[in-house]
Protein backbone atom coordinates (compact mmCIF):
# COMPACT_ATOMS: atom_id res chain seq x y z
CA UNK A 1 0.00 0.00 0.00
CA UNK A 2 1.37 3.36 -1.00
CA UNK A 3 0.47 6.62 0.94
CA UNK A 4 0.71 9.64 -0.64
CA UNK A 5 2.77 12.58 0.76
CA UNK A 6 -0.62 14.86 0.81
CA UNK A 7 -1.47 13.27 4.41
CA UNK A 8 1.68 13.98 5.84
CA UNK A 9 1.03 17.76 4.94
CA UNK A 10 -2.24 18.51 6.70
CA UNK A 11 -2.14 21.91 8.59
CA UNK A 12 -4.57 21.17 11.53
CA UNK A 13 -3.42 24.87 12.46
CA UNK A 14 -5.47 26.05 9.63
CA UNK A 15 -8.65 27.12 9.05
CA UNK A 16 -11.41 24.59 7.15
CA UNK A 17 -14.79 24.25 5.27
CA UNK A 18 -16.28 21.43 4.47
CA UNK A 19 -16.29 21.69 0.76
CA UNK A 20 -19.65 23.27 -0.78
CA UNK A 21 -20.31 20.40 -3.32
CA UNK A 22 -20.13 18.43 -0.28
CA UNK A 23 -23.47 16.61 1.40
CA UNK A 24 -23.43 14.82 4.74
CA UNK A 25 -26.03 12.65 5.80
CA UNK A 26 -25.74 11.40 9.10
CA UNK A 27 -25.63 7.93 10.42
CA UNK A 28 -25.29 5.20 13.11
CA UNK A 29 -21.79 4.54 12.36
CA UNK A 30 -20.55 8.36 12.03
CA UNK A 31 -21.75 10.07 8.63
CA UNK A 32 -21.93 9.45 4.54
CA UNK A 33 -20.23 12.27 2.51
CA UNK A 34 -21.03 12.60 -1.04
CA UNK A 35 -19.04 15.04 -3.37
CA UNK A 36 -21.07 16.24 -5.97
CA UNK A 37 -18.01 17.00 -8.14
CA UNK A 38 -15.52 14.21 -7.91
CA UNK A 39 -18.59 12.11 -7.34
CA UNK A 40 -16.87 9.94 -4.17
CA UNK A 41 -17.96 9.10 -0.75
CA UNK A 42 -16.16 8.50 2.41
CA UNK A 43 -17.20 7.18 5.53
CA UNK A 44 -16.95 8.62 8.98
CA UNK A 45 -16.91 6.03 10.84
CA UNK A 46 -16.87 8.14 14.10
CA UNK A 47 -19.49 10.21 15.65
CA UNK A 48 -16.74 12.50 16.93
CA UNK A 49 -15.04 13.05 13.21
CA UNK A 50 -18.87 13.89 12.09
CA UNK A 51 -18.38 16.99 14.78
CA UNK A 52 -15.02 17.74 13.97
CA UNK A 53 -15.92 17.99 10.19
CA UNK A 54 -19.22 19.96 11.26
CA UNK A 55 -17.77 22.33 13.28
CA UNK A 56 -14.80 23.13 11.33
CA UNK A 57 -16.50 26.13 9.57
CA UNK A 58 -17.53 27.96 12.79
CA UNK A 59 -13.65 27.10 14.21
CA UNK A 60 -10.34 29.29 13.32
CA UNK A 61 -8.77 26.19 13.46
CA UNK A 62 -8.70 22.06 12.45
CA UNK A 63 -7.03 21.89 15.91
CA UNK A 64 -9.58 24.12 17.95
CA UNK A 65 -12.35 21.63 15.94
CA UNK A 66 -10.86 18.52 17.55
CA UNK A 67 -10.94 20.07 20.74
CA UNK A 68 -14.01 21.51 20.41
CA UNK A 69 -15.15 18.19 20.19
CA UNK A 70 -13.50 16.22 22.74
CA UNK A 71 -10.49 14.81 20.86
CA UNK A 72 -7.87 14.10 23.25
CA UNK A 73 -4.41 14.49 22.71
CA UNK A 74 -3.29 10.61 22.06
CA UNK A 75 -5.98 10.40 19.23
CA UNK A 76 -5.47 13.82 17.84
CA UNK A 77 -2.94 11.97 15.34
CA UNK A 78 -5.48 9.85 13.89
CA UNK A 79 -7.59 11.94 13.69
CA UNK A 80 -5.14 14.75 11.52
CA UNK A 81 -4.41 11.69 9.14
CA UNK A 82 -8.27 11.41 9.10
CA UNK A 83 -8.72 15.06 8.39
CA UNK A 84 -6.02 14.99 5.80
CA UNK A 85 -7.88 12.20 4.06
CA UNK A 86 -10.78 14.22 3.57
CA UNK A 87 -8.53 17.25 2.62
CA UNK A 88 -6.88 14.73 0.10
CA UNK A 89 -10.47 14.01 -1.20
CA UNK A 90 -11.56 17.34 -1.41
CA UNK A 91 -14.20 16.67 1.23
CA UNK A 92 -12.92 19.53 3.00
CA UNK A 93 -10.90 22.27 1.84
CA UNK A 94 -9.06 25.34 3.04
CA UNK A 95 -11.71 28.36 3.90
CA UNK A 96 -10.00 30.69 1.42
CA UNK A 97 -10.10 27.97 -1.14
CA UNK A 98 -13.61 27.37 -1.82
CA UNK B 1 -22.93 -3.16 -2.23
CA UNK B 2 -20.76 -5.93 -1.17
CA UNK B 3 -22.09 -7.81 2.29
CA UNK B 4 -17.95 -7.54 3.40
CA UNK B 5 -18.47 -3.17 2.79
CA UNK B 6 -21.81 -2.90 4.61
CA UNK B 7 -20.32 -5.23 7.79
CA UNK B 8 -17.64 -3.04 7.56
CA UNK B 9 -20.13 0.30 7.82
CA UNK B 10 -21.58 -1.06 10.45
CA UNK B 11 -18.58 -1.98 12.31
CA UNK B 12 -17.66 0.20 15.84
CA UNK B 13 -14.72 2.35 14.72
CA UNK B 14 -12.38 0.64 17.27
CA UNK B 15 -13.03 -2.72 15.00
CA UNK B 16 -10.87 -3.72 12.52
CA UNK B 17 -10.57 -3.06 8.55
CA UNK B 18 -8.32 -5.82 8.16
CA UNK B 19 -5.81 -7.27 10.66
CA UNK B 20 -3.08 -7.22 7.18
CA UNK B 21 -3.38 -3.82 7.11
CA UNK B 22 -2.78 -2.86 10.76
CA UNK B 23 0.11 -5.16 10.65
CA UNK B 24 2.08 -3.31 7.91
CA UNK B 25 1.42 0.07 8.72
CA UNK B 26 2.07 2.08 12.07
CA UNK B 27 -0.65 2.65 14.32
CA UNK B 28 -2.25 6.28 13.64
CA UNK B 29 -2.51 5.40 9.72
CA UNK B 30 -4.41 2.26 10.83
CA UNK B 31 -6.80 4.23 13.19
CA UNK B 32 -7.17 6.95 10.29
CA UNK B 33 -8.11 4.08 7.97
CA UNK B 34 -11.06 3.21 10.74
CA UNK B 35 -12.05 6.50 10.57
CA UNK B 36 -12.52 7.02 7.15
CA UNK B 37 -12.97 5.07 4.60
CA UNK B 38 -13.42 6.09 0.51
CA UNK B 39 -15.04 4.88 -2.53
CA UNK B 40 -15.81 6.39 -5.72
CA UNK B 41 -19.35 5.56 -7.45
CA UNK B 42 -18.18 5.77 -10.66
CA UNK B 43 -19.16 2.95 -12.99
CA UNK B 44 -21.98 1.96 -9.80
CA UNK B 45 -24.66 4.67 -11.90
CA UNK B 46 -25.60 3.71 -14.94
CA UNK B 47 -28.95 4.44 -15.11
CA UNK B 48 -31.09 7.03 -13.50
Amino acid sequence: MSISSPLADFDLDAAWRLHPQVSVRPERFGALLYHFGTRRLSFLKSPALLTVVRSLESEPSARSACSRAGIGASDLPAYTRALARLADSQMICGRSAA
Amino acid sequence: MPDSATELLERPADEGAGSEIAAAEPDELVAADLLVEEISIDGMCGVY
